[in-house]
């Protein structure tokens, strides 16, 4: 990693299970995740329903602990800090996006701006003005006091980008942002969100399934299991990600593959190295058995006792009659 | 309703806003005071244990902390207030559980407070009424001493009038001759009963029959203690003519006007006669009285002087044996007087003045005469008090306020300086009470009060060039503690009584909020969550939500205050059973003191913002859980606890209900606890925990509504298709939660409905035993029937009222002494006439069997009925009893011995036990034995019996159940009243509004119990509504789900209205049982307080609580709240519908 850049996101081997009271016992969400984000990088997650992106957003941002793993937010571990001091720090680092706005109902699009600020203590005032010029940038300045059901979804979700921003973030966790937009509307968003990315230098860490999104970011990750299996450049295809995957082995040495590139070589067995050395590993299948299995693993009783050596012979006992040591078993 | 909006802007409002403010500070202090004793233990744990790392002290961070404390809590403040205030709005229908239960606690607690001062007003006017002037002023000096502090000028006496009236405290005042001075320390002083009024002692006229007229006065001598049975006499100053004495002299006319100015009465030389009095003489109004003599006191002397009385005196000796004195009368004589009004005398009140006094004019007295009086100290200033200032919040504030008015007109502070008559030392005192003075007559505005000091001590002479002066001390009698230390007693008694009868609903408008505010809460699940997202910390999540309760609490509070303040006179007016007079009966003006307003609000707002805290605390402890978000589990019920509960309450139902049926089983009348104090805590609590605990055992049943309902109608094909989705349901929490509020509002208002029209019917029966018919009469003679008849007849016409035509029927009750034939006991016996039940108004209480027809038959038929005692003595005959009575007849003889001349005799049969006979005490017929005209011919013959006299005599006049016949009744027994002849003439009408006030229900229960049915009821429609429009919403993605997965718009509301009303309806049928329950068991509450009221009031017939079941109010409550259940279940089930499916499935 070149030095210039700090590291705003890191989390390391990453679990969490939910607790669920199904046959098959609880769920495993996420399995020894690893992620690392720079400063003023936009980093896109891909993958199938289920593979843990919003479990995986939730932890990284501070909403809920991880089951086991660490999560270091702006340089800070997650892991010790108690409610209120996890508060303040998401305050200052984080904000999120929804696939659907989630504007609190109640107040006008000003308001919902400004309350981020408020709760941090900022008095309404100097919260409302920031809000005020946020919504100016995005174009709503018109509709500041509009109510959330009076704004169409393309502006609810503007409202709720300038309430993401207004705490002046580092990093941008949105889950879908644009699931639930229009394709113009969408792209509108996006630019929007490439606009902020450059002027501000905000981290993005965006969830998606829209190709255009994902090849708004520098590189995309591909989640599969609860996992990082692969990296992906900007010319990501969502359609076929076979074209574009770079697979990780991370810092435990696990490998994932997923699973079209399990299917190409033949589904799963076991596999000889046939070649190790730095940059290349090649593995090849192993046909037969090699490790034919020795002996049964039966045990039978000592015939010698082990401390006085006396012969048992076809004696039954249990005990050494000279010494009184008990008799061993040993492998047939 | 009568609550003038002046006073709701001018006191109401303001003392609103300050008890709200002082709450604010009070919660203030509270959490501050808990911060500060957390920082305190935190900093000693820091001191006390070296290893914890002391964060260390430093005063920038301090005030670093500070600064962001005091942004976050007090700049932000007015941005938060009107926020919460906005999300309260516009999510009002979450608030409006709140708002309810804030709302309805606020009405009933504030009605009750008011409800106690209103009462305390309304009584003490009542008592008031009686008593013209409030309070008696004299000269502080003895007369026999130097003129120091006194004068017998009466114009410079009366001149103090002026400095007096110009005290706020007091609104009229007037000269009086009548009473002597009374110099006593107390109200139970010795020389209380020695001053002597003024008596009248003859009088002449042309007209009126002056010689016929009495002026003994011995109910005077009965009514108070015994310092004088003559008819007294005031002469009047000319204060008392306009003003508040006149209008407190007028209220009491019945005849003529009373003379408006004092000139009038003076033109006129008017004199005002008591009623009594009038009807004695036969006098009317505008009639001269020629001349009138009285006597007044010219020496007191103790019973060791009568050598000086035989030198000294030159009128009339009086010895009064019960005063101890001696008294000398000399008489005046004052002519030609006209009669300007009577007046009705009314109740006995404080004796200090003495009662139902001749009043004159004291222009018709000469100057002389006048001299004479004021020398013989009988004169005096009569006050009346503003009272209106008279502070009525408490009997005690009005007794401090009294007492100060009291210290401030007789005494000033000042120094004095004390000479030890041994040694000569002087001591100062400082602030000293000393007597005041009032420098009074022609230059009473030249000296300063210093100067009046420094003259009262005798260290200056004060000297005036304008004219005459008198320096004056007086001496304070007040009339009107007397009057307040019984009331008292009395209301405390009430006052209690009272606040324990509203403890359900009071209670109820607590679970009303409590479950609102769970309710509440369990809406802004997501809100919550979205600011958690955006970094909502728990602290300025839960000041944002407490908030938002508070502010609903608060405007709540205020809508409930004001509209309780206003209402309560409607509910003091109430004489029934949701029955209220006119207006003008009462005229109270109940307003709280800042303390009550403040204890209301803090029960309301403050409870309300106790457990809004509380509760959100819990409920974001939940949500923003940062680690696993924990699977929260519910905390079990106390079940065991409600079990128990309703175990007790079932006890003391049961006992209840022993008790009131005289035995049950094995047990006896007494129940089945015999201690006396174990019973009546049982019979006092048991109500509560039946109603509370049947609630909430019962609110399970009605939970499984719909599996009930199922199980019935499963074979129906209205519900056959959606039986499969109605057998998971009424398991959640919210349904059954709607099914305790609906038990517990529902009982409520049965409860309410049975006793409020049980105690109507009951003091309606109540009066029927005691007055015993429409209008009951007892004359000063025996008369014939006729001669009655044409007493009243006369009177009819006079009144001449629509509603009494004439006289319907009348009859008497005769009484007679027999013995029986084979024992020789001797028997009270009482006769009634045939057709006697046309008049009297039995009650099946009183009789024996139940049929009145089938009694009064039975009498006629030669039967007899016994009471109590009289059973034992004939040693409790069976019923059909055969019994020989013997009457024997004296005649008088020529010596004036009566002589036996023969003896009669009859059979009767034993047709069993009466309890009472209408219009006589249980105490007076207990011990007679009762028969018909019949038998009682045979006895005295049928040419005694036809020409039978009587003193009294009942009437049956018209339906008294009408509201004109109980105003005909009011007027022609007031015109009877004021007849010659007539010693009392008691209208049924009239006793009825006394024991409604004074003896019924139990005091001021019939309002009560018609508030508590009108809030209950409408809180039982609103709750339903509110909590069944929050389940529902809460239930909206089930609902759209069902639809989802294909179920019909119809099938749907099909579902909901089942379950709903299944729910609804098993849980109305619980409701209402319990209701009956338990107003049988507050039977045994209202005998407990009864029986405290009888040891206060000693009533006489103690009637039988048999409950009566006002159907028509139950059903008509159940229908409304079914109705209400109806319209907010189609109106947010269509929402439902109506909804966009997959918004509602896709929001989380």
């Amino acid at each position: 990693m070149e030095g210039e850049f700090k590291e705003i996101l890191r989390a390391n081997s990453l679990y969490h299970i939910y607790e669920s009271n199904a046959e098959d016992g609880n769920v495993v969400a996420l399995r020894g995740l690893s992620i690392s984000m720079e400063e003023a990088e936009a980093v896109a997650v891909v993958g199938p329903s289920g593979s843990g992106k919003s479990t995986l957003l939730k932890c990284l941002g501070g909403l809920m602990k991880p089951s086991a793993g660490s999560v270091e937010l702006g340089g800070t571990r997650m892991t010790r800090l108690t409610g209120a001091e996890l508060v303040e720090l998401r305050q200052k680092t984080v904000s999120f996006i929804f696939q659907d706005s989630n504007l609190l109902p109640h107040l006008n699009a000003l308001d919902n701006v400004a309350q981020p600020l408020l709760h941090q203590g900022v008095l309404a005032r100097p919260a409302r003005k920031k809000a005020q010029d946020l919504l100016d940038r995005l174009g709503m300045g018109d509709r500041a006091f509009g109510m959330p059901d009076q704004l169409s979804g393309g502006e609810q979700q503007r409202v709720a980008i300038s309430r993401a921003l207004i705490t002046d973030p580092k990093l941008i966790l949105a889950d879908e942002p644009t699931g639930a937009l229009d394709p113009i509307t969408s792209r509108e968003v996006l630019q929007l969100f490439s606009q902020l990315h450059k002027e501000t230098g905000v981290a993005f860490l965006l969830v998606t399934h829209n190709r255009e999104v994902a090849s708004f970011c520098e590189r995309s990750l591909e989640l599969r299991e609860g996992r990082f299996i692969a990296q992906h450049g900007v010319d990501v295809d969502i359609g076929d990600l076979a074209d574009s995957r770079e697979l990780i082995v991370d810092d435990s040495g696990t490998l994932t593959l997923p699973p079209d590139v399990l299917l190409q070589i033949g589904g799963p067995g076991r596999f000889e190295v046939s070649k190790l050395e730095r940059d290349v590993l090649n593995l090849d299948r192993v046909d037969e058995e090699k490790v034919s299995i020795a002996s049964s693993g039966k045990m039978r009783l000592s015939d010698t006792c082990p401390a006085c050596f006396h012969e048992y012979g076809e004696s039954e006992e249990q005990l050494c009659p000279e010494c009184g040591s008990s008799r061993p078993m040993v492998q047939t | 309703m009568s609550l003038e909006i002046g006073s709701l802007f001018s006191d109401i409002i303001p003392t609103m806003i300050v008890a709200w403010i002082s709450l604010l500070f009070t919660i203030w202090f509270i959490l501050s005071g808990r911060n500060g004793v957390r920082w305190l233990s935190d900093l000693a744990k820091v001191a006390s244990d070296p290893s914890i790392k002391g964060s260390g002290f430093s005063p920038s961070a301090f005030g670093k902390k500070w600064y962001s404390n005091f942004k976050r809590n007090w700049l932000a403040a007015p941005n938060n207030i009107s926020l919460a205030v906005k999300s309260a709005w516009r999510a009002r229908e979450r608030g409006l559980a709140i708002f309810a239960g804030v709302f309805l606690s606020s009405l009933v607690i504030t009605t009750v407070l008011a409800y106690a001062v209103g009462l305390n007003q309304g009584f003490f006017q009542f008592s008031l009424e009686g008593e013209v002037f409030d309070a008696k002023l004299d000269f502080q000096e003895d007369p026999d001493g130097t003129w120091e502090g006194r004068t017998n000028d009466s114009l410079l006496w009366e001149s103090m009038c002026d400095e007096i009236t110009e005290m706020d405290e007091f609104s009229d005042c007037s000269l009086v001759y009548g009473r002597q001075g009374i110099r006593i320390d107390g109200f139970f002083d010795d020389s209380f009963a020695v001053p002597q009024p003024l008596n009248v002692v003859s009088a002449s006229g042309n007209s009126a029959d002056w010689g016929n007229v009495s002026w003994d006065y011995q109910e005077a001598f009965e009514n108070g203690p015994p310092i004088n049975d003559g008819r007294t006499i005031r002469f009047y100053g000319s204060g008392v003519w306009d003003g508040d004495l006149g209008e407190r002299h007028s209220d009491s006319v019945i005849f003529g006007q009373w003379p408006s100015t004092a000139s009038d009465a003076v033109a006129n030389r008017s004199i005002i006669l008591p009623s009594k009095i009038a009807s004695a003489a036969g006098s009317e109004v505008n009639e001269t009285i020629s001349s009138l003599t009285f006597s007044y006191i010219n020496g007191t002397y103790t019973f060791e002087e009568v050598e000086k009385v035989l030198e000294e005196c030159q009128g009339t000796i009086e010895n009064n044996i019960e005063v101890g004195r001696i008294f000398c009368l000399e008489t005046f004589t004052v002519t030609d007087l006209k009669v300007a009004a009577i007046y009705e005398e009314g109740a006995f009140a404080n004796p200090t003045l003495l009662f139902h006094p001749v009043m004159v004019t004291d222009s018709v007295l000469s100057e002389e005469q006048k001299l004479t009086l004021m020398q013989k100290d009988h004169a005096y200033l009569g006050l009346a008090v503003d009272r209106n200032q008279l502070p009525t919040s408490s009997t005690r504030d009005a007794t401090n306020w009294l007492s100060d008015v009291k210290d401030d007109l007789e005494s000033v502070r000042g120094e004095l300086t004390l000479e030890d008559p041994v040694t000569n030392e002087s001591t100062l005192i400082q602030d000293a009470k000393l007597p005041r003075f009032y420098a009074v007559g022609a230059c009473s505005e030249d000296f300063s009060e210093a100067d009046l000091l420094a003259a009262s001590e005798g260290k200056a002479t004060l000297v005036c060039e304008s004219g005459d002066f008198a320096l004056l001390s007086v001496e304070y009698n007040d009339l009107i503690s007397g009057t307040i230390t019984f009331l008292n007693i009395f209301l405390g008694i009430i006052q209690v009584f009272d606040y324990i009868l509203v403890i359900p609903i009071v209670a109820l408008s607590f679970v009303v909020l409590a479950y609102g505010l769970i309710l509440s809460l369990e809406q802004r699940r997501r809100e919550v969550a979205i600011h958690r997202v955006i970094g909502g910390t728990e602290a300025t999540l839960g000041r944002m939500m407490v908030l938002e309760v508070f502010a609903i609490g608060s405007i709540a509070w205020a809508m409930g205050f004001v509209l309780a303040s206003g209402a309560v006179e409607v509910v003091l007016r109430a004489v029934g059973f949701l029955r209220f007079t006119d207006a003008g009966d009462v005229d109270v003006n109940p307003i709280l003191s800042g303390g009550s307003t403040f204890l209301v609000a803090a029960l309301t707002i403050g409870w309300a913002y106790a457990q809004g805290r509380n509760k959100t605390k819990k409920f974001l402890r939940m949500e923003i859980d940062e680690g696993v978000r924990k699977i929260s589990r519910d905390r079990e019920p106390y079940y065991l606890l409600h079990y128990l509960t309703f175990g007790l309450g079932i006890l003391a139902f049961v006992e209840s209900w022993i008790q009131s049926n005289g035995g049950f089983w094995i047990w006896g009348g007494g129940g089945i606890i015999s201690n006396f104090i174990l019973n009546s805590v049982i019979l006092l609590l048991g109500p509560f925990f039946l109603w509370i605990g049947g609630a909430l055992v019962l609110s399970q049943i009605g939970a499984t509504g719909p599996q009930i309902l199922n199980r019935i109608f499963g074979w129906s094909p209205a519900i056959s298709d959606i039986r499969r989705g109605l057998r998971g349901s009424g398991s959640s929490k919210s349904v059954s939660q709607l099914s305790l509020i609906l038990l517990l509002t529902l009982s409520i208002v049965t409860l309410a409905a049975v006793q409020g029209h049980t105690g109507t019917l009951v003091d309606e029966r109540t009066t029927n035993a005691q007055n015993g018919a429409d209008l009951k009469l007892q004359f000063d003679t025996a008369l014939t029937e006729e001669e009655a008849r044409s007493r009243v007849n006369q009177s009819i016409e006079v009144v001449d009222d629509d509603d009494i035509s004439g006289i319907n029927s009348m009859t008497s009750v005769a009484n007679i002494f027999t013995q029986t034939k084979e024992d020789s006991i001797p028997l009270l016996t009482w006769v009634v006439f045939d057709d006697h039940e046309d008049s009297l108004i039995w009650d099946r209480q009183a009789i024996p069997g139940s049929d009145i027809g089938e009694f009064a038959a039975s009498l006629a038929g030669s039967g007899f009925t016994a009471g109590d005692l009289a059973e034992d003595s004939l040693d409790d005959p069976l019923v059909g009893t055969s019994l020989t009575l013997e009457y024997t007849t004296f005649v008088i003889n020529q010596f004036g011995i009566p002589e036996a001349t023969g003896t009669t005799e009859t059979t009767v049969s034993y047709t069993g036990r009466h309890q009472w006979v209408p219009g006589f005490s249980a105490a007076e017929t207990n011990s007679v034995i009762l028969i018909g005209e019949g038998s009682y011919r045979e006895l005295v013959g049928d040419s005694s019996a036809d020409s039978y006299r009587s003193s009294m005599w009942m009437f049956d006049l018209c339906d008294e159940s009408e509201k004109g016949c109980q105003d005909a009744l009011e007027t022609l027994g007031a015109d009877l009243r004021s007849r010659q002849g007539v010693v009392s003439a008691s209208d049924w009408s009239t006793a009825h509004e006394q024991n409604e006030r004074n003896g019924g229900l139990i005091f001021g229960t019939p309002g009560l119990l018609s508030m508590m049915f009108v809030v209950a009821a409408l809180a039982s429609v609103s709750s339903a509504f509110v909590f069944l429009s929050l389940v529902l919403s809460q239930r909206k993605r089930e609902l759209a789900i069902l639809q989802a997965i294909g179920a019909s718009p119809n099938q749907v509301v099909r579902l909901v209205l089942f379950e709903i009303m299944s729910i609804l309806l098993v849980s109305m049928l619980l409701g209402v049982t319990l209701g009956l329950a338990v107003a049988e068991s507050f039977n045994g509450f209202f005998g407990v307080f009864g029986f405290i009221f009888q040891l206060f009031l000693g009533q006489s017939a103690p009637i039988d609580r048999d409950l009566i079941w006002p159907w028509l109010e139950i059903i008509a409550v159940n229908g409304l709240v079914l109705a209400a259940v109806v319209v907010s279940l189609l109106f947010t089930t269509r929402r439902a519908l109506d909804s966009d499916l997959a918004t509602v499935l896709k929001g989380e």
